[in-house]
């Protein structure tokens, strides 16, 4: 039997390794943390209130009997070697690998981000933060409330929009429309990464009273006066601020080196072969892949990695489906390598589509082989060439 | 006088302007950034770049399908 290795048992991690059949193969999955946390419920936390257990699950109980869990934190992984190291100074060996860690948000990039985040939390990187969002959105009765980047390529592109959306919601409830500003500053020349989808898009958040700052990459934060200041020269300030950090790619050591600039390791954006190995992959957010950095990424990836594991020769297209909800409808954005974003009309439905996912979230995770047939039929109906042509 | 190039072909709005914005970060007043890029909505992105935030646009070409921009950085605080 080959052991497989897969550091991080986030959705492409786990879905890998309960794909992989058990007859085949011995499958490990190493992960520090002891919890999956299905990450688009942070903003359901930080703007709705809702409670944090709801979207988190133990990963050993969202993987199959079969699969060993190893709860640890990865060191160093050595390619040629074919050995992780762990923490704890333990070594597991392997006959593949796969790294599936995700990327890491670093907070000490832009002065008084850190801060920020100490004093307000955000809707990106734990539950923990994400409550303290809830608190400080609710105690807010006047002022700014600024949703930042600092640098474009962040993961869940439609992530600060869909904030936007759910807070300028909840203040609306609240009584506060006239009160609280909801301003969503981007690095991007439009309200939206894609213009196709800018276009779609903007009239929406103008309709609320969502201010839109383009050009406007967050740079520094100055805590004492309340302002943040772009690298395009601006300032913006605040009564709540939450910006999103720039990415990296894994922390830890991997031998060689296969890391880009900003240590995402770098893979063939098809079979997500790290460049110069053929028993070594990444998945996910971790990677240098052209494409969002996105769960539904995350999720192909890992099938394609299970299928090209079992000798077929399978390729990701890059196809992504982000999901960007208002306060009542929602689209997808829908694109692959050769099909930038097409123009899709916004509609309760998929919001709806949207609602259910995080319903079948976790039995997509514990059963993607069950799954794949209903993904499959939905993502063949909604080609991106197709949609071209007969619209969605 | 650093000068920076970045090859941002074959990347799809908005890659060629984020490359740019990333590469900006990095910059110091007086350097050059290179960007060539054939995604045709880089040409008016990089215009509307050079507009907000007051650095200099040295060369905007286009040629066999690839944008190429040259920015001369003076704007940065």
């Amino acid at each position: 039997m080959e052991k497989v290795v897969i550091i991080g048992g986030g959705g492409g991690g786990a879905i890998l390794a309960n794909l992989l059949p058990e007859r085949e193969f011995e499958i490990v999955v190493v992960d520090r943390e002891e919890y999956h946390i299905f990450q688009p419920g942070y903003l359901w936390i930080a703007f709705k209130g809702w409670r944090k257990e709801i979207f988190m699950k133990p990963i050993r109980s969202l993987l199959k009997p079969h699969v060993k869990f190893v709860h640890g934190e990865a060191t160093s992984v050595d390619l040629n070697e074919r050995k992780v190291l762990m923490k704890d100074g333990k070594e597991l060996s392997y006959d593949y690998i796969v790294i599936a860690t995700g990327a890491h948000l670093n907070y000490d990039v832009i002065d008084g981000n850190r801060k920020i985040l100490d004093e307000f939390g955000d809707f990106y990187s734990t539950v923990e933060n994400a409550e303290k969002l809830w608190n400080a959105v609710w105690r807010t009765s006047k002022g700014n409330f600024v949703i930042g980047v600092a640098d474009p390529i962040y993961k869940c592109p439609p992530g600060p929009h869909k904030a936007a959306f759910l807070s300028s919601e909840l203040f609306s409830r609240r009584g506060l429309k006239d009160k609280v500003k909801v301003v969503l500053a981007l690095p991007f020349p439009h309200s939206y990464p894609s213009k196709t989808i800018a276009d779609i898009i903007e009239p929406e958040l103008e309709k609320r009273g969502i201010e839109i700052r383009t050009f406007f990459t967050v740079d520094s934060i100055d805590t004492e006066n309340k302002k943040i200041v772009s690298l395009e020269g601006e300032e913006l300030e605040y009564s709540v601020a939450t910006v999103i950090p720039p990415h990296e790619g894994p922390q830890y050591e991997i031998k060689p080196e296969v890391k880009d600039d900003n240590n995402f390791v770098k893979i063939d954006k098809y079979t997500s072969q790290i460049e110069g190995f053929d028993d070594a992959y990444a998945i996910g957010d971790c990677t240098n892949a052209p494409t969002s950095k996105s769960g539904v990424t995350a999720h192909l990836q890992a099938e394609v990695v299970a299928e090209r594991l079992q000798g077929y020769d399978a390729r990701y297209s890059g196809r992504t489906n982000c999901p960007l909800i208002t306060d009542g409808k929602g689209i997808f954005i829908i694109s692959d390598y050769d099909h930038p974003p097409v123009p899709v009309r916004l509609s309760a439905f998929k919001r709806l589509l949207e609602d259910l996912f995080l319903t079948t979230y976790w039995g997509a995770i514990r059963y993607p082989e069950l799954w794949q047939p209903v993904f499959h039929a939905y993502f063949n109906a909604t080609e991106p060439g197709k949609l071209v042509e007969l619209g969605w | 006088m650093g000068e920076i190039k970045v090859d941002a072909r074959g990347m799809a709005c908005p890659g060629p302007i984020s490359a740019l914005i990333r590469a900006y970060r990095k910059a110091n007043n007086g350097d050059t950034i290179e960007v060539l890029a054939t995604d045709p909505g880089f040409k008016p992105d990089v215009q509307a770049w050079v507009k907000r935030t007051g650095n200099e646009l040295v060369e905007l070409t286009e040629e066999g399908g690839v944008i190429k921009a040259v920015i001369k950085v003076t704007a940065k605080k």
